[in-house]
């Protein structure tokens, strides 16, 4: 009678599989202990993760902790028994030690594809040379890790997804390591150090997300990227502006992207892009972007003629985000309005979306505003929201008086 | 007069497919539906069965009748385009509310008819069911047998590896376990209120040697009997006290072989380690038997004494916290209930706000 009733303990192994994968991995083990059939069920689970959730995270000595959790992970991974194709190791209060290499060795003799390794505290993790023969990997994904492959490292010849955040690679790691890998579509890059210049050599890469300090970024190949969010964290300095001064960082960013769809400019990217020569458009329009977002110093002559040219050349663009960086009070006294006479010869015809944030209702915001007004035929809504309380009034009565092209256009002033 | 005939020509319009169950009843069902379960929409493609009741499709054994009708249901609301996520959603939830006995019935009927989405669906509603319960609990809603004894609870994860140290290991405890079979029947002789309980030393015997295991209800009792005799021994007999390190010992090896390191991680805790100790001949277990010819019995001397130096260094090195560990995991299920919910469990969340941290 009781073996009839008990239906769960004889569903097929790769259910009893994916039923456990819906639990933590401590859950998953704890099931050991429900009746013989179950002794060892979780142990052919193929998806391993242990984050802050599967280890209670208790005001103890660090010492215990770690060998708690060195421990754990060591005893999973001993009594598991089969392929392992997810592996996740997240834990606030690990530090790059040494055990994570014994893991990695035995993971990487495994079909392993997908990889997640967080080191939230403490230096730089050093990659075992293992990592690097982990050839069916899908999905890697690093934080706080310093990547050094060997010498006889070819490359992850199936990797589709990579995220590297806080990590240090040699500029020659890095450019060998993208274009080692042919299939990839998605690329991260956050925080990193050892390289300034970034070539992308990436001929299935789709998604590109990067922020952090560089010199200078190149693409080649990269003929399916489509959505692109850069942030350049430092400023660039004036013999870097001398320096390129013959040729155009913006031709020379789009030359290699002609479907870009989505584009992020943040931090101080704008103003790279306003190194050397800014055409008035670029050679070819970007023709299938539709969503715009930029960070820009409206008080920066170079940064308005590199936005302007940029928003000459995107005929389709649909949304467009503007954030104003409004920390530099480089005050020209000579500003000359270049949004003027412009919206005759520019209008945005899909145009239906518009968010500034952060401005101080300054003058050259002031015409930017009214530039994209006059210039959009089909604006639905334009959101404005100034940096501070301060001037609000004087905002609003300026926003209120300009023309707008679209008889549909809502205004919609947000409260900073 | 027109809408009448349409009402009556429309049921043939449409398209059945003819699907047989196991205890062999035939019926009929639209065939849009049937052809929302993989299995079947293959099966027609490729056999072309199912056109007519003489050609039903046979369905695998796991879909009973009452199963199948939940099946259909299922799919009858979700083949159907335009429904909106939240529609579907709703319709899940509500779909899923039954006894777990059923659920799991039709867990396994849907996946043996490839339907990936009700699996997916099933597969995590009984994840929900498990989560946060306690083994009484678990065992009470899915009616599981309660076949462990609490020494196999807490007894370490066996692993089954090939270490030669393992097997070196394993016929030292073979030979001392003989040293010890012979010192019972001598202590049988002598004392007279354990010679009234030989049986249980021939049970104990033929569990070490692999023998069969005893019907699951007397076994708890039994042990519980041997513990107490076994504790009485182990007081002057040091031996036996080395031996059962030893076994327990045995089950951690496998992760203390690999490096040194590791052994120091290993680490004793008295008390659970001594609870085990007069337990662990009992819960020796059973799959990790070996050969009588493994036995080294006319080892040399010299050797001997060497090894079981080894063995109890190992001993003293290698007493796991793992019972430990384990009731604490076990104990995991309660403390849950205190713990804050950390949002860090999504890799994506925990990276983004560790990142506002540096």
């Amino acid at each position: 009678m009781q073996m009839d009733l008990d239906k769960i303990s004889n569903l097929p192994g790769h259910i009893i599989d994916q039923i456990l994968s819906n639990l933590s991995i401590t859950e998953a083990v704890r099931t050991s202990v429900l009746s013989s059939k179950w002794r060892y069920k979780w142990a052919t689970l193929p998806h391993l993760a242990f984050d802050n959730q599967c280890f209670p995270v208790s005001s103890q000595d660090h010492a215990i902790l770690k060998n708690k959790l060195v421990n754990i992970v060591d005893h999973v991974l001993l009594l598991h028994n089969g392929p392992i194709y997810k592996f996740k190791l997240s834990h606030r209060d690990l530090l790059g030690i040494t055990d994570i290499d014994r893991w990695i060795l035995h993971l990487s003799r495994s079909p392993i594809k997908e990889f997640v390794l967080e080191i939230w505290k403490g230096q730089r993790y050093k990659m075992p040379s293992s990592l690097f023969s982990c050839h069916n990997l899908i999905h890697l994904e690093l934080f706080n890790c310093l990547l050094k492959p060997p010498l006889t490292f070819k490359g992850f010849r199936s990797l589709k997804s990579l995220d590297l955040q806080h990590v240090t690679l040699a500029q020659d790691v890095f450019g060998s390591l993208i274009s080692s890998c042919p299939l990839l579509e998605r690329l991260t890059l956050m925080n990193f150090d050892g390289f300034t210049h970034l070539n992308i050599d990436a001929p299935n890469l789709q998604f590109f997300d990067i922020g952090g300090a560089f010199e200078d970024i190149s693409f080649e190949n990269t003929f399916c990227l489509t959505v692109i969010s850069i942030g350049l964290y430092v400023n660039v300095g004036n013999e870097k502006r001398r320096a390129y001064a013959n040729s155009s960082n913006l031709v020379n960013f789009f030359a290699h992207l002609p479907y870009i769809r989505r584009l992020e400019v943040q931090s101080y990217f704008l103003k790279y892009l306003a190194i050397g020569i800014v055409p008035r458009k670029l050679p070819t329009p970007c023709v299938h972007l539709n969503y715009l977002s930029i960070r820009i110093n409206f008080n920066d002559v170079e940064e308005v003629i590199a936005a302007l040219c940029l928003l000459r050349s995107s005929p389709n663009l649909q949304e467009l985000e503007v954030l104003a960086r409004p920390e530099e009070h480089a005050t020209m006294a000579t500003f000359t309005n270049c949004w003027e006479d412009n919206h005759c010869s520019l209008p945005f015809n899909q145009l239906r979306q518009v968010k500034i944030v952060g401005i101080l209702g300054i003058k050259p915001e002031l015409n930017f505003i009214n530039f994209l007004l006059l210039a959009s035929p089909v604006l639905e809504t334009m959101s404005v929201k100034p940096a501070s309380i301060n001037g609000g009034w004087e905002l609003l009565k300026e926003l209120l008086r300009f023309r707008r092209a679209s008889m549909q256009a809502e205004i919609i002033y947000l409260d900073p | 007069m027109s809408e009448g005939s349409m009402a009556v020509v429309k049921p043939e319009m449409k398209s059945y497919i003819w699907l047989q169950t196991v205890d062999g009843s035939i019926q009929q069902v639209e065939e849009e539906v049937a052809m929302f379960c993989p299995m079947i929409c293959r099966e027609v493609i490729q056999t072309g069965m199912g056109s007519s009741k003489n050609y039903a499709i046979s369905l695998p054994q796991r879909v009973n009748p009452a199963i199948l009708g939940l099946i259909l249901d299922y799919c009858r609301f979700h083949q159907v385009a335009g429904r909106s996520n939240k529609e579907r959603k709703t319709f899940d939830e509500k779909f899923i509310r039954m006894d777990t006995k059923r659920l799991c019935e039709l867990t396994s009927a849907a996946d043996s008819l490839q339907l990936k989405p009700l699996v997916d669906l099933t597969s995590r509603a009984l994840a929900r069911i498990i989560e946060g319960k306690t083994p009484e609990e678990i065992r009470e809603t899915f009616h599981l047998p309660d076949d462990l004894t609490e020494e196999e609870k807490l007894e370490p994860l066996r692993n089954i590896t090939d270490d030669p140290r393992i097997r070196l290991l394993n016929r030292l405890y073979a030979r001392k376990r003989k040293e010890l079979k012979e010192r019972k029947k001598l202590k049988n002789v002598e004392v007279e209120e354990e010679r009234v309980d030989d049986r249980s030393v021939d049970d104990l015997l033929s569990f070490i040697n692999g023998g069969d295991e005893d019907t699951k209800g007397t076994r708890t009792s039994k042990n519980k009997k041997k513990n107490r005799r076994r504790k009485d021994q182990s007081k002057d007999s040091s031996l036996t006290n080395v031996n059962g390190n030893h076994n327990r010992e045995l089950l951690d090896l496998p992760s203390a072989c690999h490096e040194d390191e590791v052994n120091n991680v290993v680490l004793a805790s008295p008390s659970t380690s001594s609870k085990l100790q007069d337990s662990a001949v009992v819960t020796f277990s059973p799959k990790l038997e070996f050969e009588d010819g493994d036995i080294d019995d006319d080892l040399d001397p010299a050797m001997k004494e060497e090894l079981d130096r080894e063995v109890e260094d190992f001993a003293r090195r290698l007493n796991s916290d793992w019972p430990e560990r384990m009731q604490e995991i076990l104990s995991l299920g309660q403390e849950r209930k205190f713990m804050p919910i950390s949002i860090n469990g999504n890799g994506s969340m925990g990276r983004y706000t560790s990142l506002d941290q540096r």
